[in-house]
């Protein structure tokens, strides 16, 4: 009935926003939000006279819950890091840190970053395809939730505003939006933190919240386990730790568990590429193993395992590598993409000491060779075509 | 080289209804049209005006650019109207069937004059672009798929019951209109491939049977042309439905042109579909109408016959929509009758949607497993995926990569070509494969597409300016 109810208002508004009508000039915000609360009642014209049920909101929305399990472990692990470190944690509410209150703790922290993420992108985003007379195309619900979950949880709002407002102006739209742009939005937002203000990305002042305020960039002092080994300490958090996601780092990439689950759900619904999800890891092995058999030094010597669930490594490889706009689209470059990126992310890693983490940069780096390793591969199928066509024709000559 | 080619990529729907093994004689009916528009890139010119009598196998229109190439009456008759839509381009000729004019259709000449004399050319397509074949070229091949893979298609074997004959000798005969091989392609066990097989053997012309295993689009000319004999830039394979088949192996034997076959009326709501044996070009009307249909079915507003439905010559996947007073297409052995789907659908793109048929396993009927189908053949109600003609969600860049290649068995890159389209690259084309394909190969990519892109108009446009430029 509700329902209804619903849909007969959007009717009455309808012809306001229409072409003709007074606010026609908002055409696409209306579209946004008709289409948000019902699928369009189009029909196919002719060809293909049904079509799959899937849609591009569809699609987006399955990453998006297939980020939960990380965003929610990523909130709980922001109080309770506090809790570890803090010498002030509210002891009335009990001496241990009860779940509950670190996802409090959390949730407050983040739900503020999540919410600039989204209204600057979606501000931004709905400008552009006003301006456009286009609808509202849903790349960005993704990357809005992902922006939030890879800084650290101290990043000032009005940063994370700049960033987001960089990622989609620079990163997206000026190469015409959704399905068009060559880096990973998100990961432009993070490298545009990462180069602007490194000293609230890096160090060991920014991991762990000192303070339940979401306005508060105060920090307590804790190191990640690549911010220690590549100032030579040996990493005081065990293999254990980082699987469960029980350490410092960016607010949801730190526990492998939560992020696997993520990765199932998308490996099931099939949305991800398995083959980049893979070979992100065996690139990653390979390196680590190589840099094993070096051992120069202790960094080198860490087993290669470890990298896999060392800071962003997992995020990285299940959520922004398996990006389908900016990785590689052939079957057989998506191969060659993910084993080059898990391979540079372990070499930065190791042997670059100004980033401790390589993952972002890597990413970064094999989406701008995504389109040559395509056409490296396309190129073979061309070859394939053109020596088919001389060999019969030779044949014709013959005959 | 082995005779079963397995193609492993594809995808068959799960539509319900498809058409019971049982036969309506519908060849009473009355009145009969010859389309222009069912053929690719014709440029009719008009040889009858209204009123005029015919007899079957006269011709109505002819192509212009070859006007040896006529267009024929299928029953003899007078012609009842020409209909001409904007810019008065002629859409249909339309006969209405009168017996007492029919005469005898005196054909002469050697094959090749026969059949472009009664029409029966037209029956003949060529790979590449579709259209009817130039007269003047022999084809590298002649590939003949005579089972049909798509959703709710007609059973060949059955439409075909006590033709064998009539389609031996059409094989045969097509066989002499190449230097190269015929082949005709089959699904392993089929009935019809034994007397093919005893033909193959027996006749002194290179005929070949070739079996097809797999999903659809293993019975589509295009896959079997793709693994049989890829056509390179310049070349040229014919193809023909097998039914057209027989009716030209009725011509060499008895020298009379007798344009029937067989047509399947599915579709999902519809509540006993079968077959029915009419005349080429016939009115759907009388048979659209007799249909009763299922008012159960999911947003079937009313137990109306064809209010809210969707006529389609052809399959679902790449068929025609034709109206309610319209005619069966030339190449078509398919009546598809599909529910519209003009509703809106709330919070469709996060709602459970068990019902919604998908490849992508983002809703319940994408990941079912195959081996649950063969425990459990029938699924609940609730659980069956239902079919109609919306979209499921507005247009938007193509973002998702990657799914395209698993419904698609050319060794092309379908995401890369239908870009190249899009941009009208032609060098581009050439270089990935457009010769190759039809728009009918994408139609289960245009299916699948997240981004709701129609692909299938794409490729023909594409299609289209590169055989302009060939002639």
């Amino acid at each position: 009935m509700q329902m209804n109810n619903l849909r007969n208002f959007f009717d009455k508004i309808k012809p306001t926003f229409s072409e003709g009508g007074k606010l026609s000039w908002l055409g696409s915000t209306f579209e946004g939000f008709e289409s948000f609360a019902f699928s369009p009642n189009t029909v196919t014209k002719s060809g293909s006279h049904v079509r799959d049920g899937v849609d591009l909101k569809r699609t987006m929305i399955t990453v998006v819950i297939a980020l939960m399990p990380a965003l929610l472990f990523g909130m709980w692990n922001i109080g309770y890091q506090t809790s570890l470190h803090a010498e002030n944690w509210p002891y009335e509410l009990g001496t241990a840190a009860s779940w509950w209150y670190c996802l409090l703790f959390g949730f407050v922290r983040m739900l503020p970053m999540i919410a600039v993420s989204y209204i600057v992108g979606l501000g931004i985003e709905f400008t552009f395809a006003q301006i456009r007379h286009h609808d509202i195309y849903e790349g960005f619900l993704v990357t809005g939730i992902i922006i939030p979950m890879i800084v650290p949880v101290t990043t000032p709002l009005w940063q994370l505003a700049l960033a987001v407002a960089f990622a989609v102006i620079i990163g997206k739209e000026v190469f015409g939006g959704t399905g068009m742009n060559f880096l990973n939005p998100a990961l432009v937002a993070r490298a545009f933190l990462f180069f602007s203000y490194p000293t609230h990305m890096s160090g060991d002042q920014v991991w762990i919240a000192a303070k339940m305020n979401p306005f508060s960039t105060d920090a307590l002092t804790g190191a990640t386990t690549m911010g220690e080994l590549s100032t030579g300490i040996n990493p005081s958090a065990s293999a254990l730790d980082m699987i469960i996601g029980t350490v410092p780092g960016c607010t949801c990439e730190t526990s492998v568990i939560a992020i696997a689950l993520g990765a199932i759900m998308l490996l099931v619904s099939g949305i991800a590429s398995w083959r980049i999800m893979l070979s992100v890891f065996i690139g990653g092995g390979l390196m680590g193993g190589l840099f094993n058999i070096i051992g120069a030094n202790a960094y080198m010597q860490l087993p290669f395992y470890y990298h896999f669930i060392m800071g962003g490594f997992a995020f990285g490889a299940v959520f922004m590598a398996t990006d389908p706009v900016t990785s590689a689209q052939t079957n057989c470059g998506k191969w060659v993409y993910g084993l080059l990126i898990g391979a540079f992310a372990v070499l930065l890693r190791v042997l670059n000491p100004a980033y401790p983490e390589g993952m972002m940069l890597s990413i970064l780096l094999m989406n701008c060779f995504a389109p040559l390793i395509d056409h490296c591969v396309v190129s073979r199928n061309i070859k394939m075509r053109q020596r088919r066509a001389k060999l019969n024709q030779g044949k014709e000559v013959q005959a | 080289m082995s005779n079963i080619i397995n193609i492993k990529k594809g995808l068959d729907l799960p539509v319900e209804g498809a058409a019971a093994l049982r036969i309506t004689d519908a060849r009473h009916i009355a009145t009969y049209a010859m389309k222009p528009t069912d053929y690719v890139g014709l440029v009719p010119r008009l040889l009858v005006a209204e009123g005029d009598a015919v007899a079957a196998g006269d011709a109505l229109f002819c192509n212009k650019e070859d006007e040896r190439i006529r267009f024929t009456a299928p029953v003899s008759g007078h012609v009842k109207a020409v209909v001409r839509g904007e810019k008065r381009r002629l859409l249909a000729v339309v006969v209405e069937k009168d017996e007492s004019a029919a005469r005898p259709a005196q054909l002469s000449g050697d094959l090749k004059e026969q059949m472009l004399q009664c029409g029966l050319w037209t029956m003949l397509r060529q790979r590449p672009f579709g259209c009817v074949p130039n007269p003047n070229v022999k084809p590298k091949a002649i590939v003949i798929s005579c089972f049909d893979s798509a959703p709710l298609a007609p059973d060949y074997d059955f439409a075909l019951q006590g033709r064998e004959d009539d389609l031996c000798h059409g094989l045969e005969a097509l066989a002499s209109l190449t230097d190269g091989t015929l082949y005709a392609c089959f699904r392993p066990g089929q009935r019809m491939a034994r007397s093919v097989e005893q033909l193959s053997k027996s006749s002194k012309k290179d005929i070949q049977v070739r079996y097809f295993n797999g999903p659809h689009p293993a019975g589509n000319v295009g896959t079997q042309i793709a693994a049989l004999c890829p056509i390179n830039k310049g070349e040229v394979v014919w193809t023909m439905n097998p039914q057209d088949v027989a009716v030209l192996g009725h011509l060499v034997t008895t020298g009379e042109y007798r344009p029937e076959k067989v047509i399947a009326v599915a579709g999902p709501q519809i509540k006993n579909p079968h077959y029915y044996r009419i005349i080429a070009g016939a009115a759907v009307e009388s048979i659209a109408k007799s249909q009763t249909l299922n008012p159960d079915y999911p947003q079937m507003v009313e137990a109306q016959p064809m209010q809210g439905s969707r006529l389609i010559s052809g399959n679902i996947l790449s068929g025609t929509t034709i109206a309610a007073d319209s005619f069966i297409g030339g190449y078509d052995s398919l009546l598809s009758i599909l529910p519209e789907g003009d509703y809106y659908d709330f919070m469709g793109w996060l709602m459970p949607g068990l019902q919604k048929f998908s490849f992508s396993r983002t809703f319940w009927t994408g990941f079912v497993p195959k081996w649950l189908h063969c425990i459990y053949p029938e699924m609940p109600q609730c659980l069956t995926p239902k079919f109609d003609t919306n979209t499921h969600g507005a247009w938007r860049p193509l973002v998702v990569t990657g799914s395209f290649e698993r419904v698609f068995p050319f060794d092309i890159y379908p995401m890369q070509l239908i870009k190249a389209c899009i941009i009208g690259d032609i060098e581009l084309q050439e270089n990935l494969g457009i010769y190759e394909v039809e728009p009918e190969d994408f139609a289960l990519c245009e299916f699948i597409d997240t981004s709701k892109t129609e692909i299938q108009p794409v490729i023909r446009q594409a299609l289209e300016i590169l055989r302009k430029e060939a002639l």
